[in-house]
């Protein structure tokens, strides 16, 4: 009954951290930029979700659809601020990563300075209903976590995959000097991306605003999280950070339930660091395939 | 002369030779007014082409020669070493000799050095304490930036870790001076062993991980290292740090004295920093670690350098030093805050570093007085000054390449592709050179050479018209009008390079087309692969060829 | 028979090095054009300044009509996009790959246009009848195939959208006699109604007899027909 417990627990926070970690190796992979500045966009689009569902509606759907256009938003204006200028400039890498970082300390305190400090909540997004499977007890927000983000990642795989968008991402991540040669614009491909990965962070800011409150600082968290995942998981690996995704939220709620909350740092970077060691690219990192630094 | 053609009528060219001419070609050729050379050279005196001021601005100081004094150098007693890197020249233009200083940065060094030195002597009374103490946090954070640069800059390995040896060195040495009560000279020679052994540790996983993989490393270490010290009950989890240690500096001084040896002591660790740079970075050591930066390791072993070892020695010596930093801290401080291990203080020692620019000392210590200049001394401006020093980390590193110090690398690199294109932009197709360019080429028969040659092309020119290609075709060898007289005597003193030329295969053979190369040793190289069989056939298509590169030059 | 392409006084080059200079040339369309020269004399250059991959260019490039050269001399492929958009097909010198995409995504890639896309299957049926060895790999990654097949690959998806002006920059390099020759012959069944192809080669023989024109190019210059505003033959 315990390991139930743990597992769904895990399932759920592997969810969460999964779909920023999702974001950041999707992100690294076809535009060659880690993007730190993903806790602003979700410190964003949670205040986007809030706004509307204190002026506007208050209906379960329209702040989850807030918050994911909001999360949109705020990686398009990333995009637009630091990939635009700087993708064929020297020292893309560093400076672009430093230009993400810029934008999340100014974007946090103008949050911060806006909205004050005092955290705020989103409306309760999957009612209080529950689901008995014999002994376990799957409350509505759990279940209803783990099925949007499933939900999500899977639409976003599948239009990786099919659509002439998605075509285009996956050719610039392999060579992006040939993807214009067939006709594929960095620049509006990189908004795509952007706004992509943006929504997926708006998503997860919704999502996680079931169990805590939305600060301004409160994208911290989950950006570390979601960075180390996708490290983890080898860049540019979607299959290895749903993987680390999972094995690290095993690691979270099996300490937490064991060893107490403020262990769960530790452990979890017990276990990334053991995992780089053995495998120094991540677990399945794309050495031959993908995009190399 | 202003009219276009000669004004001689029409008349004949004889061939002297053509009594014994036994080809039986003409004897006589009617000429076709050929317009006067003159002209051409009237046209080129006016230069079209917009032209600008020259010459080229002095920048560094140049003072006269010692002439026929002996020229005393003074020197750092006992090695040979000078003052300042000054070289003998002579001036291009002048011919007078000169001295020239070649690198003046280590004068901006000790200009800068002094007027930190005595800068609490000029800093207005109302803001003497908060002035002084901004000054002790700018020396202690400029010290460990310093030292940071010399991994992240020189050894281009992204480590996070330097506040959290800091920080560790900083707490260990802190419960050390409270539980067994050592004297405050005792905690930086402890910080420093307490460092070393850090550094060991992160050195290991930097031979196996590299880029971010490495730095998210480092990060967890940090956050172990933050979760690790607020946890435990022996370093101040209640009181949110370590307070009490020794110092040196005695509270029963006065108050102003007190500020005033904070600040000298953090300045003089700064300088110690600086020597730690200078001997690392210029040395040796620095020389190896710049040869092999990440990814482009393998020339380097190449060449034989042991870019591994030189690795783990600069963990070694950087960590060492910042464990020392760390005891003074401790020292300093009386103790030690939490808030060292905080994300926000490694990312806001990453725009100290950006805005500096990453891989020198001074930019270092020019990052570090921005930000401490705005979070310490504009604290009146409230939480608007965070948002300050991102804008200012952000527009840094989009417009420059590499912080404010590779401001002069940047403007000089985008100054020659300009202008390298304007240039282009300007010179006509093989035309004579610009007085720019002109400046810089030393033979100046050449550029003579060039401006006639062009004037030469211009006027030939206007000599080709279709009666003159009849006129060789007929007959390419023998007594020939004017203008074709001219074009034929100005292609045959062309130089060797890329000169047409006709190729036999034997003495029955066809003729075919080559271009000679002007080197010796190469052979020249087929230009069409049409046979010709008649060699006055093959003459002329040598004629139309060059005749076209003539156009088309 | 309106001109497809038409260059007027084009320098390009990289940095402080000046590849080309002050070219003219024209191309009508039906026209087939082959470009002789040796390694280093700036076919390609040539080619990646009409597509705008150079360090920088300068001077007059219509194609059909509409002006794509510019003056440029920031972010080569800044443009390249919407250039290829316009109606350009460009092969590459190297192939120029995507190494994890399969054959199938290749040709699907070559598709950009909304009407190509539309279409794509039947053009991609079209494209393997002409280079027979790719049905048996259409799901394998590019990067894995050999260099003729990778070639086939290149021109495959090339070919997939219809374009104006088709650039084949040394469709034969490296790759084994009779692989070059199959390469060739797939580029020249291509019908030329409205369009018109330019190819770069080394190997003069390979063009000889399917070329309407055939340019030499030396040190940055055309030799030959290059353009119809030469006033002598």
């Amino acid at each position: 009954m315990d390991i139930t417990f743990i597992l769904i627990n895990a399932l759920v926070v592997a969810c969460i951290y999964g779909l920023v970690a999702v974001a950041v190796s999707i992100t690294w992979s076809s535009l060659g930029l880690i993007n730190l500045g993903y806790g602003f966009v979700f410190s964003f689009g949670g205040y986007g979700a809030y706004v509307v569902s204190k002026n506007l509606i208050d209906h379960p759907i329209a702040v989850a659809l807030a918050g994911i256009l909001f999360g949109a938003l705020g990686g398009i204006i990333i995009c637009a601020l630091v990939f635009i200028p700087l993708h064929d400039k020297k020292n893309f890498t560093t400076r672009g990563m430093i230009a993400t970082l810029a934008i999340s300390l100014v974007g946090s305190q103008a949050l911060l300075m806006y909205f004050g400090p005092r955290a705020k909540s989103l409306p309760e997004l999957f009612g209080f209903w529950q689901v008995r499977l014999g002994n376990i007890v799957l409350t509505s927000d759990k279940i209803g976590i783990v099925v949007c983000s499933i939900a999500m990642l899977s639409v976003v795989i599948f239009w990786m995959q099919g659509s002439r968008r998605g075509l285009e991402i996956r050719a610039m991540m392999m060579n992006p000097h040939a993807a214009s040669i067939v006709g594929i614009g960095i620049r509006s491909t990189g908004f795509y991306v952007m706004a992509l990965t943006g929504a997926m962070a708006g998503l997860a800011a919704v999502l996680l605003s079931q169990t805590y409150f939305i600060s301004p600082f409160s994208g911290l968290t989950p950006l570390i999280k979601g960075v180390s995942i996708a490290l983890c998981g080898g860049l540019g690996s979607v299959r290895g950070a749903v993987i680390a995704a999972i094995i690290l939220g095993i690691t979270e709620a099996a300490t937490s339930r064991l060893l107490g909350g403020q262990y769960v740092l530790i452990t979890q970077f017990l276990v990334i660091i053991s995992i780089l060691i053995v495998r120094p690219r991540g677990i399945a990192g794309l050495l031959d395939k993908g995009r190399e630094q | 002369m202003s009219d276009n053609s000669t004004s001689k009528d029409k008349y004949f060219w004889h061939n002297p030779l053509a009594v014994w001419d036994t080809k039986g070609r003409k004897g006589k050729v009617e000429s076709i007014p050929v317009p006067d050379p003159a002209t051409a050279w009237d046209n080129h005196k006016q230069y079209k082409i917009k032209t600008y001021k020259l010459g080229r601005l002095k920048h560094y100081h140049i003072w006269a020669n010692h002439g026929e004094r002996t020229w005393k150098r003074i020197r750092w007693w006992p090695t040979r070493r000078n003052l300042l890197n000054i070289r003998g020249k002579y001036n291009r233009k002048t011919l007078i000799a000169e001295k020239k200083i070649m690198d003046r940065r280590p004068i901006y060094w000790v200009l800068c050095l002094f007027i930190l030195a005595i800068a609490p002597f000029l800093f207005p009374e109302s803001m003497q304490n908060s002035l002084l103490t901004a000054g002790a946090v700018f020396g202690i954070f400029a010290a460990i930036n310093v030292c940071w640069t010399l991994v992240l800059g020189t050894a281009s390995i992204f480590s996070l870790a330097s506040y959290a040896i800091v920080g560790v060195a900083a707490f260990i040495t802190s419960w050390l001076s409270i539980q067994y009560g050592l004297p405050w000279w005792y905690l930086p020679i402890v910080g420093t062993a307490i460092g070393f052994a850090f550094g060991g540790i992160i050195a290991l996983p930097a031979m196996r991980l590299d880029g971010f993989y490495y730095a998210l490393l480092t990060l967890g270490l940090n956050e172990l290292c933050r979760v690790y010290f607020t946890t435990s009950k022996q370093f101040g989890s209640a009181s949110g740090g370590l307070y009490g240690a020794s110092t040196y500096i005695n509270p029963d001084w006065a108050p102003y004295t007190q500020s005033l040896v904070s600040y000298y002591g953090a300045f003089a660790l700064l300088i110690a920093s600086l020597f730690l740079f200078r001997f690392t970075n210029g040395k040796r050591l620095g020389r190896i670690l710049k040869m092999a930066p990440e990814k482009r390791e393998a020339f380097a072993e190449a060449c034989g350098v042991d870019y591994r070892q030189a690795r783990i020695r600069i963990f070694l010596i950087t960590s060492a030093a910042l464990g020392f930093i760390g005891g003074f801290y401790a020292a300093h401080y009386r103790g030690v805050a939490f808030s060292i291990f905080s994300f926000d203080t490694v990312l806001l020692g990453l725009a100290m570093l950006a805005i500096g620019g990453i891989g020198k000392a001074e930019g270092a210590i020019l990052g570090t007085l921005v930000v401490v200049f705005l979070d310490k001394i504009l604290i009146e401006i409230g939480p608007i000054r965070h948002l300050m020093i991102g804008t200012i980390m952000f527009g840094a590193v989009l417009f420059l390449n590499n912080g404010f110090f590779g401001i002069k690398q940047q403007f000089n690199a985008w100054r020659d592709k300009k202008r390298g294109e304007w240039r282009s932009a300007r010179t006509e197709k093989g035309g004579e050179a610009l007085p720019e360019e002109a400046t810089e080429i030393d033979d100046k028969d050449r550029l003579y050479m060039k401006r006639f040659d062009k004037v030469q092309r211009d006027y030939l020119k206007t000599l080709i018209t279709p009666q003159i290609m009849e006129e060789h075709r007929a007959q390419p060898l023998g007594q020939h009008s004017e203008a074709l007289e001219r074009v034929l005597l100005y292609f045959r003193r062309a130089e060797m390079d890329d000169k047409y030329a006709l190729h036999r295969d034997g003495p029955t053979g066809h003729y075919k087309l080559i271009a000679f190369s002007g080197n010796r040793g190469v052979s020249p190289r087929v230009v069409d692969d049409k046979e010709y069989d008649d060699v006055d056939e093959a003459y002329h298509a040598v004629f139309v060829r060059r005749v076209h590169d003539l156009m088309e030059s | 028979m309106s001109e497809i392409l038409r260059i007027q006084g084009l320098s390009a080059g990289y940095g402080p090095l000046r590849v080309i200079h002050d070219m003219d040339l024209a191309i009508n369309e039906g026209e087939r054009v082959g470009l002789v020269g040796l390694n280093g004399h700036g076919k390609t250059t040539l080619f990646y300044a009409i597509a705008g991959l150079t360090g920088w260019q300068r001077g007059s490039i219509l194609l059909n009509g509409h002006q794509i050269g510019r003056t440029r001399s920031q972010g080569p492929g800044r443009y390249t996009h919407n250039i290829v958009r316009m109606g350009l097909s460009v092969m590459p010198q190297g192939d120029e790959i995507f190494n994890g995409l399969s054959v199938e995504d290749h040709l699907d890639s070559g598709a950009f246009t909304k009407e190509a896309w539309h279409n794509r299957a039947r053009r991609k049926e079209e494209i393997l009848d002409l280079f027979e060895p790719l049905r048996k790999l259409l799901n394998t990654p590019v990067g894995q195939l050999s260099g003729g097949e990778r070639r086939m690959v290149s021109i495959g998806r090339g070919l997939m959208t219809k374009a104006k002006l088709y650039l084949a920059d040394e469709p034969s390099l490296g790759l084994a006699p009779k692989l070059g020759i199959t390469v060739m012959e797939a580029l020249m069944k291509i019908d030329l109604d409205g369009c018109a192809m330019f190819i770069a080669e080394q190997n003069v023989a390979l063009l000889e007899g399917k070329c309407d024109r055939v340019i030499g190019m030396h040190a940055g210059k055309l030799k030959g027909q290059a353009s119809q505003a030469l006033s002598l033959g």
